[in-house]
């Protein structure tokens, strides 16, 4: 498996007050290509701080990422922006659509960010969007006319719409009933199986069954590994493994 | 009150920046409502205040020339019995003396008198400043020569009278209420007596004049009684030259110049005020909308809306209070240099000193103001609930339409989201546009009066014609003056014109201009309406002498001078800024009606190349025809004196109101940009989340404020270019322009636009560069 995400010695300080809170702790960790990895942990544990490091959407205090062959910590503001762009897609428990915009024109914005190409970037926004079930007639509405469950695969095709090398997912169903949360976990599942890779930041254990691949972070480190497999609908042996692990790991 | 006080310190303390902002815009509205109010109140009455302090009566009666006839027993039969006092004194007079002034020269009456000048008891002169120290060959100028003219004491101010060249040392300035201003047509001049009595022994036969101060009883007519005094002295010597002025009109000559300006700045001046209230109660608003959450942590906690909106009212009516005070304080130190030149140009000391209204009201105005606005924005937050405040109230967002759809868009994806921007703010934006395009406007009145007052005066609104020489012969030289002046190659379109006081049904009189022959005129400009006279029975008069006694053209007036009557068609109207907008127009021909010209003087008006030509041909007809010669006057030369304090004005003007214009749109983008980056701090964290670079949301933020800048600007720049005549025309009715149409070059109103959105967008860029600071990973994270 190809390596697309590599730290070494990854470490996350935030200082208040003159108290130094170490939340990040040289972390070595790595990301493969078309895996589906699962960050877990409490509330606390660093989970978003190590998700938001890896996406570059926040520098680390010491340690160094590599993308690909890009060490990212190096980067600056507008080369982290342009690496973004063409690397990562986002998907967050807010959903975080810009509510000025219509729906299609969220999905657009993200995408004439690397094709200039109207047409083309417009064709494609509406082949995600139909992938993610979000219906022609809601592409002109505003994220504020949909429900939460819409304005999340809305948020996913947005994530998706560069065809990033990795889709970062931050508790994407954190917001959500069962019902519409198992609708994006499916529609974040199809995309894995057909080659994306992602890393989800979850503390619920239905979403993360999702995964094939399971980091448990404590403390600021990770506290250990649990390899799934790929997912299949109802594998109850596969379930009670990530229960153990869970378990393991003092969840 | 604690916990009030408590509440607005911390809004101050979070809101730092928009607090300051505001304090701006308050102290900037109250300084410019303070200074026009002291313009108005305080440096504008100047002028009538000292006239009362030096009791100068009602007017003065000026006889010359010819004094035969004219003895005190006269004097008494002739005013004695309209007066409560006058008082006479005899001294030396000119007409036209070409005076040395500012850049050029001025072309006035003058009186010459001696230090019993100082001794009067009505119609005082007094001296505003001397040097003692100087003791003979001295000379006292009016002080319009130190404000305006450029003389210092210990100058040698050197000038010609009647062919012959004087110099003096100036040893002081004089305050004097008829003779001390170049608008009101006569200057005073006082030397030391020994060189008073050489110049009386030179000139007394010829230049000897009377004065009289007069005091009217309260039922007499100042109209009427001038137009009698003048018939009975030309009854008793039909060759004396008899000149009566009345105090207003002096005092409406000496401050129109400057209330012109004081009407254009207070107008202006009341654009950018309502402006800037615009922006006070759209800032409030705003400033209340940011806090939101605030208040819904406050309610959440217990505070009742009662206690919020009296820290929202601690907070803006002390920086109100604080703004306004400063701002009321300030306007004092800005005074000094608009009274330098607007009360020096009048020729009258004044000192500022403090006035309780002047200072008062522009506080009470700013106070009031914030005190309503803040009532009225602040009223939402009784209402609000803890819930929906702590959820930042309910987003409001234009879901009629989905303006500018990024597929079909022909922009680039940054202009494109621009405009997004430009059409979800759209209160904001017409605030821009509204704010802009009044800017807009100030600054191109602001350009006109510079064009026309400054750069390339607007010579035929300052006065009804122009030339490049006038050299006036006597009656015996006359006819073969015009000859000479026809032979020479150096002179073209030459006229005889010269002025007489018409008076009309007893009460008021038109300054009257008589030409030879109308059609030579160069500046036919000045009839607005209708058509300039032809025939001896036709007259042009002044649009606000008809409007006053109800007259429109082809109705019939009847004018008399002397004892003579007669009727003219009114065949046009004219206008100017002189003699309080009382004058007329007519042919040689139709004056034969009332006054027989042969044994007058010949005054010619002739074009030529430049100052230096015009010099050439007085010089040279000065040394054919020597004392035939009553009087010669460089067009150029005097236009440049009589420019100067008028250059100066408007030059102060422009660049005032066009830096005014500029900090208010810096202060107004920065409150703008401050409220719209803190409203879509969130949407920026989405941006850059998703990839956008920093450099391209501040560009997309500060493009989505131009398009409302560029098309007010566009708008208002050819509004402004045709709004701003009217507009001056309302300014000046009352001075007797009643249509204007000053010239506004096209090029200045472009270099303005251009000028304004490049300020614009440079700030707005270097405010949108707080988009730099927001942190997409804290914002999406809630920190």
């Amino acid at each position: 498996m190809n390596t697309l995400i590599k730290t070494n010695k990854l470490c996350k300080t935030f200082s208040s007050g003159g108290n130094m809170q170490h939340v990040l702790k040289n972390i070595d960790m790595e990301i493969y290509e078309g895996d589906f990895t699962i960050i877990m942990g409490a509330s606390g544990a660093g989970k978003s701080t190590l998700l938001y490091a890896l996406s570059g959407m926040d520098k680390p205090s010491l340690g160094e990422i590599t993308f690909g062959d890009k060490d990212i910590t190096k980067m600056s503001t507008d080369e982290l922006a342009f690496f973004r762009r063409k690397n990562c897609g986002f998907v967050f428990q807010q959903v975080y659509l810009v509510d000025s915009m219509s729906v299609f024109d969220n999905v657009m914005a993200a995408g004439l960010l690397t094709n200039k190409n109207k047409k083309e970037v417009a064709e494609k926004a509406k082949e995600i969007l139909k992938s993610v079930d979000i219906e022609e007639s809601l592409w002109d509405k505003f994220p504020t006319q949909i429900s939460g469950g819409e304005a999340q695969r809305v948020g996913i095709a947005r994530a998706l719409i560069n065809s990033p090398g990795l889709v970062f997912a931050d508790e994407p169903t954190g917001a959500l009933n069962s019902k519409t949360g198992k609708d994006v976990l499916d529609a974040l599942t199809a995309f894995n199986e057909s080659g994306q890779s992602i890393v989800m930041v979850t503390h619920d254990i239905t979403s993360a069954r999702r995964g094939n691949r399971v980091l448990y972070v404590k403390d600021g480190e990770i506290a250990g590994e649990c390899n799934l497999g790929k997912y299949v609908h109802g594998d109850k042996e596969r379930h009670q493994k990530l229960s153990d692990f869970l378990i393991s790991m003092g969840w | 009150m604690e916990k009030t006080i408590l509440l607005a310190k911390s809004n101050f303390r979070k809101n730092k920046g928009t607090s300051i902002g505001l304090f701006l815009l308050m102290f900037m509205a109250a300084m410019l409502v303070g200074v026009s109010l002291l313009i108005f109140l305080d440096a504008y009455p100047t002028a009538a205040k000292e006239a009362k302090r030096l009791d100068a009566g009602d007017g003065y009666l000026w006889i010359g020339e010819d004094l035969d006839g004219i003895d005190d027993e006269f004097i008494e039969d002739l005013l004695g019995a309209d007066t409560e006092k006058y008082e006479t004194y005899r001294c030396l007079g000119y007409s036209n003396v070409s005076l040395p002034f500012g850049n050029g020269n001025v072309a006035p009456g003058l009186i010459v008198y001696d230090s019993a000048a100082f001794e009067t008891k009505m119609n005082r002169t007094e001296i505003v400043k001397e040097d003692i120290s100087i003791t003979e060959g001295y000379i006292y100028l009016p002080y319009q020569f130190n404000t305006s003219g450029g003389y210092e004491l210990g100058d040698t101010y050197t000038f010609e009278l009647l062919g012959k060249k004087y110099s003096f040392c100036v040893r002081g300035f004089i305050n004097t209420t008829y003779f001390g201003c170049n608008n009101t047509g006569n200057y005073e001049f006082i030397l030391d007596d020994k060189s008073y009595d050489e110049l009386f022994e030179r000139d007394g036969s010829v230049a000897e004049t009377i004065i009289i101060s007069f005091k009217l009883k309260e039922d007499v007519n100042p109209g009427s009684f001038r137009i009698r005094v003048g018939n009975d002295v030309l009854s008793q010597n039909p060759g004396a030259l008899a000149l009566a002025a009345l105090l207003p009109d002096t005092i409406s000559n000496k401050t129109f110049l400057s209330l012109i300006l004081a009407a254009s700045f207070l107008t202006l001046t009341i654009i950018i005020v309502v402006v800037i209230a615009l922006m006070l109660s759209n800032s409030i608003a705003n400033y209340i909308r940011e806090n939101m959450k605030t208040i819904g942590a406050l309610k959440a906690i217990g505070y009742t809306g009662r206690d919020i909106i009296g820290s929202l009212f601690a907070l803006f009516i002390t920086l109100s209070c604080i703004g306004s005070l400063i701002g009321a304080g300030f306007s004092y130190t800005l005074m000094p240099v608009m009274t330098k030149i607007i009360v020096g140009q009048m020729g009258v000391p004044y000192t500022v000193s403090f006035n309780p209204i002047c200072s008062i009201i522009p506080v009470v105005f700013v106070v009031l103001f914030t005190f309503f606005v803040t009532l009225i924005a602040a009223g939402k937050i009784r209402k609000i609930h803890p819930i929906v405040a702590l959820r930042e109230g309910v987003e409001n967002h234009n879901f009629k339409r989905n303006h500018i759809r990024l597929d079909k868009s022909v922009f680039g994806i940054n202009i494109s989201l621009a405009l997004k921007s430009l059409f979800t703010n759209m209160k904001q934006n017409t605030i821009t546009f509204f704010v802009t395009g009044l800017l807009m406007f100030v600054c191109v009145v602001a350009l006109l009066m510079y064009e026309n007052f400054s750069r390339n005066p607007k010579l035929g609104i300052l006065t009804f014609e122009t030339c490049g020489g006038v050299v006036a012969f006597d009656y015996e030289t006359k006819e073969d003056a015009l000859k000479y002046l026809e032979a020479r190659n150096d002179v073209s379109n030459i006229r005889s014109m010269i002025m007489l006081n018409l008076n009309y049904n007893n009460e008021d009189r038109l300054v009257t201009y008589i030409f030879d022959d109308v059609t030579k005129m160069n500046n036919k400009e000045v009839c607005y309406k209708g058509r300039l006279p032809e025939y001896d029975n036709e007259i042009a008069v002044s649009g606000r002498f008809a409007k006053q006694y109800g007259y429109a053209i082809g109705d019939e007036v009847k004018l008399d001078y002397g004892s003579k009557k007669h009727s003219y068609l009114i065949t046009g109207l004219v206008q100017t800024c002189n003699n309080s907008g009382k004058e007329a127009v007519m042919s040689e021909k139709a004056a034969q009606h009332l006054i027989d010209f042969e044994y007058s003087p010949a005054y010619y008006w002739f074009d030529c190349d430049d100052a230096k030509a015009s010099q050439k041909i007085l010089d040279e007809a000065l040394e054919k025809y020597g004392n035939h010669v009553v009087s010669a006057m460089n067009f150029f030369d005097t236009l440049e004196g009589n420019m100067t304090t008028f250059k100066d004005i408007s030059t102060l003007m422009l660049v005032l109101l066009c830096s005014i214009s500029a900090v208010v749109i810096v202060l107004i983008l920065y409150l703008l940009i401050k409220a719209f980056i803190y409203n879509k701090r969130r949407d920026y964290g989405i941006y850059k989340a998703i990839g956008y670079t920093s450099g391209s949301l501040v560009l997309q933020t500060a493009l989505s404020f131009m398009p409302s800048i560029v098309f007010a600007a566009a708008v208002f720049s050819v509004a402004s270019y045709y709004a701003a005549n009217p507009y001056m025309s309302m300014v000046m009715r009352g001075f007797g322009l009643m249509k204007c149409n000053f010239y506004i070059p096209v090029p200045g109103v472009i270099i303005i636009a251009i000028g304004m959105v490049t300020v614009a967008f440079i700030f707005a860029l270097i405010q949108s560069g707080k988009v730099r600071k927001i942190e997409s990973y804290q914002m999406l994270i809630g920190e």
